[in-house]
C-alpha cells in the first residue's frame, strides 16, 4: 500500500518527493506516529483518574471527620511544595517495590529475606511491560493532577449558591444527596476554567512518559533524529534531533489549541440553564 | 553524635545538600534575566502596535503551550547543531554547551512567558482612577509608567509571580533529565536517582529530595511575603500576604 503510494508520488509529483515520502513512511517513522497513542491514552485516562481523585480529595477536605479532613488537606497541599516529576517517578517505583515486597514474602527463602539485597530473590522480581508502565503512568498522573483538581473542585463547591443547598435541605434531602445531587452536580460550571488549567498541565506532563521506560513520542524523536548512517546508503542525514523536537514542540502547541476550543465549547454547554452572574 | 550521623535520613540530608545548590543556582540564575524579559513581553503584549503585540502573544502562547521538557531537548539539540559550525570556531563552545549555561537559558525563555502572562493580567487590571489622575497631572507616558503603572502592576502581580518563582524552582528538577551530567555536578533528582540505584530505597531518597524542594518552596513564599509587605507598606488596608499558595501555573 505505502510502497505503491510512494511509487505513485515519485512518478507523478517528483523523484525527490517520492524519496521523502518513503523516508517519512519508513518503519521507524510509522512507529513514531503510532507512539502518539501512549501520549493520548496517558492524557485521557490520567485526566479521568485526576477528576475522580479531585472530587474525592475535595470531599475529604470538607468531611466532618477530622483525620479525613487532614488527609485531604495534606493531599492537596503536597503538590504545591514538591515538583510533579518527582511524584511521577516515585509512585510507580514505590508501587513496584510494594508488590515485590508482598511477592518476596511468599517466594523467597528465609535466609534470602534476611539479606539486604533487593529484591531478596529473583523470583520476586517484577519485570514490567509497557502496558503495565502505561497504567502506572496514568495512575501517577491522575494522583498528582488529582491534587491540583481537588483544589479547583474545593473552590468550585464553595461557589455553588448557598440558597440551592438550603432549599434542598428544606425539601428533606439527606446530606449525602445534597452533596452529590446538588453541590457536585452544580459545581462543574464553576470548576471548568480551573479544570481546563489542570488539563493543560497534565497534557504537558505526558511528555514525561519516556522517564517510565515507555517508548513514547519523545523517545522516538530522539532515535529518529540521531545521525543516521547506513553502510549501503551512506549518510542518510546528520544530527536532525532539533527538527524532530521542533515537530513535538508544534505538536503540543496544536494539542493546546484544540483543548482550548473544546473547553470553550464545554463551558458554553455546562452553563446552559443556570443563572450565572458575570459568566460569559 | 554518631548515632545522629549514622541515621540514614540525616545521611541523606547531608548528601543532598550540595545537589540542592544546583537547583538553587538554576533558579537564581534565571530570575534576574527572566523578570525584566517578562515585563518587556507583557508591555509588548499590551502595546497598541499590532505587530509588536502579536509577536509577544505568539511567543507567550508557544512557551506556555508546550512542555518545558520538550523545550529543554529542543534548545539543547539546537545548540548542539550550531556547535561545530559556530561555537567551536568562536572558541566559546565549552561555555555555551555547558548545562550550567543552557539550563538557565531555557528556564529564562520558559519562565519569561509564564511571568509575562501574569504581568499582562496585572497591566489589564490597573486602577482606572489613578491612570486618569496621572493624565490630569499632565504626565507623559514614561512618567506615568514609572509613577503609576509599574508600582501598581508589580503589587498586583506579586502573589502570582511568587507562585511562578516556585514553579520555576520545581522546573529546575528537569534540567539534568535532559542535559548531560558533568562529573559530580548533579541536582537533587539526579543524586536521589543515583542513591536509589545503589540500594533501591525509593521511599528514603525521594522523600528527602522532596523535603528539600518543600523547604525551599516554603522559604520562597516566606521571603516573597516580606517583600510584598514592603510593596504594600503605604496601604493601610492591611493587605497581609497570605502564605496560601496558588495551585495553578
Amino acid at each position: 500500500m505505502l510502497e505503491t503510494l510512494a511509487n505513485w508520488v515519485s512518478q507523478n509529483v517528483s523523484e525527490e518527493a517520492g524519496t521523502w515520502f518513503q523516508y517519512f513512511t519508513n518503519g521507524k517513522h510509522l512507529a513514531w506516529y503510532a507512539s502518539v497513542r501512549f501520549t493520548l491514552i496517558a492524557a485521557v485516562f490520567g485526566a479521568m483518574i485526576a477528576v475522580l481523585c479531585g472530587v474525592l480529595g475535595a470531599a475529604a477536605r470538607r468531611s466532618g471527620f477530622a483525620p479525613l479532613r487532614w488527609l485531604g488537606l495534606a493531599y492537596t497541599t503536597m503538590v504545591r511544595g514538591i515538583p510533579d516529576v518527582l511524584f511521577i517517578l516515585f509512585f510507580p517505583l514505590a508501587f513496584e517495590q510494594l508488590v515485590e515486597f508482598v511477592m518476596s514474602r511468599g517466594l523467597c527463602s528465609a535466609e534470602e529475606l534476611a539479606g539486604s539485597a533487593w529484591p531478596p530473590c529473583d523470583a520476586a522480581q517484577w519485570y514490567l511491560s509497557t502496558t503495565e508502565y502505561l497504567i502506572m503512568a496514568c495512575v501517577s498522573l491522575g494522583l498528582v493532577y488529582g491534587a491540583f483538581a481537588a483544589n479547583v473542585v474545593h473552590g468550585a463547591m464553595n461557589s455553588v449558591p448557598k440558597g440551592q443547598l438550603e432549599s434542598a435541605r428544606a425539601f428533606g434531602f439527606s446530606n449525602r444527596q445534597i452533596f452529590w445531587n446538588f453541590q457536585v452536580r452544580q459545581m462543574w460550571v464553576y470548576a471548568l476554567p480551573g479544570l481546563s488549567n489542570v488539563w493543560m498541565l497534565l497534557l504537558k506532563a505526558t511528555s514525561f512518559l519516556s522517564l517510565l521506560q515507555i517508548a513514547d513520542i519523545v523517545q522516538w524523536a530522539d532515535r529518529l533524529g540521531a545521525p543516521n548512517y547506513f553502510a549501503r546508503a551512506g549518510m542518510v542525514h546528520p544530527d536532525w534531533r532539533w527538527k524532530y523536537y521542533f515537530v513535538l514542540f508544534l505538536f503540543y502547541i496544536l494539542l493546546t489549541i484544540i483543548s482550548e476550543r473544546i473547553f470553550e465549547w464545554l463551558q458554553r454547554k455546562a452553563g446552559r440553564g443556570m443563572a450565572l452572574h458575570g459568566a460569559d | 553524635m554518631d548515632w545522629l550521623l549514622n541515621n540514614p535520613i540525616v545521611q541523606d540530608i547531608i548528601t543532598l545538600a550540595k545537589p540542592a545548590t544546583f537547583n538553587i543556582y538554576f533558579a537564581l540564575a534565571s530570575i534576574p534575566i527572566g523578570f525584566p524579559l517578562a515585563v518587556l513581553l507583557a508591555v509588548m503584549k499590551n502595546s497598541g502596535n499590532g505587530l509588536v503585540s502579536r509577536v509577544a502573544r505568539v511567543y507567550i502562547y508557544a512557551f506556555r503551550g508546550s512542555p518545558l521538557f520538550i523545550q529543554f531537548f529542543m534548545f539543547y539539540s539546537i545548540m548542539l547543531a550550531f556547535n561545530l559550525s559556530h561555537w567551536k570556531p568562536m572558541g566559546i563552545d565549552h561555555i555555551v554547551m555547558h548545562p550550567l549555561f543552557i539550563g538557565p537559558l531555557v528556564l529564562i525563555l520558559n519562565t519569561s512567558a509564564y511571568a509575562a502572562e501574569i504581568f499582562y493580567g496585572a497591566l489589564r487590571s490597573l486602577p482606572k482612577g489613578e491612570m486618569e489622575a496621572a493624565q490630569a497631572f499632565g504626565m507623559n507616558r514614561w512618567q506615568t509608567f514609572k509613577a503609576v503603572t509599574w508600582p501598581n502592576a508589580l503589587r498586583l502581580a506579586w502573589p502570582a509571580y511568587t507562585n511562578e518563582v516556585v514553579f520555576l524552582f520545581h522546573a529546575t528538577a528537569l534540567v539534568y533529565f535532559t542535559l548531560p551530567v558533568i562529573n559530580e555536578q548533579k541536582d537533587l533528582m539526579n543524586k536521589a536517582g543515583e542513591l536509589f540505584e545503589r540500594d533501591y530505597n525509593v521511599f528514603l531518597h525521594f522523600s528527602v529530595a522532596g523535603l528539600y524542594f518543600l523547604v525551599i518552596s516554603m522559604a520562597i513564599f516566606y521571603i516573597s511575603g516580606l517583600i510584598y509587605k514592603r510593596l504594600c507598606a503605604h496601604l493601610d488596608t492591611g493587605a497581609a500576604f497570605k502564605l496560601k499558595p496558588n495551585y495553578m501555573r
